[in-house]
């Protein structure tokens, strides 16, 4: 399947790992990924008038266009899926998250090199791709499945959709400390995720905590490296 | 403070929509801020903004919202209590150093560039004493070339009315493709 690729700006700087984990994994699946040429900031959460969020992505969408054999735009980053999920509601090209492309997608025997036995994971969601539910992800449980489908086990149910408080890492540290404290006491094993600012806020407020990208997981069941 | 009106258009509302409001306060008894031992009432915030009374930056919702969205989720009417909050921040002015910084990347750019954000932030970061974390933050560091969007300087506010906006908080039953 051919998609169009929105990394947004995290992807290309702090979050390259998730980047280069999305690329490789897509490519293992047999997915083409089309950068979307010239894309720019999706605005995040930090613009107050939502015609200029919006027109932003709308920018983004029309600049997606030319990639007319693209089944969809893929977006990594759970504000970015959002803020284009919205823009694009008028447009022809759905966007999708990995998440929802990985899900319906089982990893093919042949791929998998290694399995989770043994090993203990809490997959954390955090709130964007959970709510709201105009734009979540129709599968709640899609990390649990791959995950215990791969004979891993899971735990921290109930801080899945906690807030870490990342959005406020960079306006009240101390905010986002005790947010973060929280979803890290009710977790349990390695935190699997997908939010680049939530990486950031967990990582900080850990100490010695595994915080992997759920690509992370998937790079590692199909091969790569050595240990998590 | 900015009319209702302007202000529930920044948010991609009309005044009206917020009338709906129940008075349930369950925004308030599933926000995340509550958490932080601040006694969260955005419902509060919301009839404020509705019947015109004076706000400020450190209303607790205003200054500690985190996105979470789960007021949107708990709401009856799915009101996006989030957006409004953002949109009394830009009127407020309330913004933190970081916020500027990345702002004026995208101004520049077209695209946050991290480099350039924390080295602008830099006096508020050495003062609020994130170098603290720097040594917990090295797989984040990696080099890269800023890259300027062509035609940058790009994000010109449409005029029009918002395509991608959510139904009205009335219309329940509609939902948005895709």
């Amino acid at each position: 399947m051919k998609y169009a690729y929105y990394p947004g700006c995290s992807l290309t700087g702090s979050a390259r790992k998730l980047d280069k984990g999305v690329r490789t994994i897509f490519a293992r699946l047999g997915h083409e990924l089309t950068e979307i040429p010239e894309w720019n900031c999706c605005g995040a959460f930090e613009y107050g008038d939502r015609r200029e969020l919006v027109e932003m992505s709308r920018t983004n969408l029309s600049k997606a266009a030319p990639v007319t054999e693209s089944e969809a735009i893929v977006a990594p980053c759970p504000a970015c899926y959002k803020n284009l999920r919205e823009a694009s509601a008028e447009t022809a090209h759905p966007v999708r998250h990995p998440l929802e492309i990985l899900g319906k997608e089982p990893l093919s025997p042949s791929l998998i090199k290694r399995d989770l036995k043994g090993e203990v994971f809490t997959p954390y969601y955090g709130c964007i791709l959970m709510r709201p539910e105009a734009t979540a992800i129709s599968d709640k449980q899609v990390m649990e499945r791959i995950i215990t489908g791969l004979g891993g086990e899971i735990e921290g149910e109930k801080v899945k959709a906690r807030c870490c408080g990342g959005n406020q890492f960079f306006i009240n540290r101390r905010s986002t400390e005790r947010l973060s404290r929280m979803v890290l006491e009710g977790s349990r094993g390695t935190i699997v995720l997908f939010c680049p600012l939530c990486h950031m806020a967990l990582t900080s407020f850990s100490k010695g905590r595994r915080i992997i990208y759920f690509t992370d997981l998937l790079l590692h069941v199909t091969g790569d490296g050595k240990r998590l | 403070m900015p009319k209702i009106e302007a202000l529930a258009e920044l948010a991609g509302y009309r005044r009206e929509d917020f009338s709906v409001c129940l008075g349930c306060k369950i925004c308030g008894s599933v926000c995340t801020i509550n958490d932080l031992s601040v006694s969260a009432n955005p419902q509060e915030l919301l009839m404020k903004v509705f019947l015109q009374k004076e706000l400020k930056g450190d209303d607790p919702v205003v200054a500690n919202c985190t996105n979470c969205y789960n007021c949107t989720e708990a709401c009856p009417w799915k009101i996006r209590i989030p957006e409004v909050v953002r949109a009394l921040r830009k009127e407020l002015a309330v913004e933190s150093p970081f916020e500027k910084a990345f702002k004026a990347s995208v101004a520049l750019l077209g695209r946050v560039y991290e480099p350039y954000v924390l080295l602008r932030a830099l006096p508020f970061l050495v003062k609020e004493g994130y170098l603290a974390y720097v040594t917990r933050w090295t797989e984040y560091i990696t080099f890269h070339l800023p890259h300027k969007v062509k035609g940058a300087g790009l994000s010109q506010p449409g005029k029009e009315v918002i395509a991608g906006r959510e139904p009205k908080a009335r219309d329940r039953k509609a939902k948005r493709a895709p």
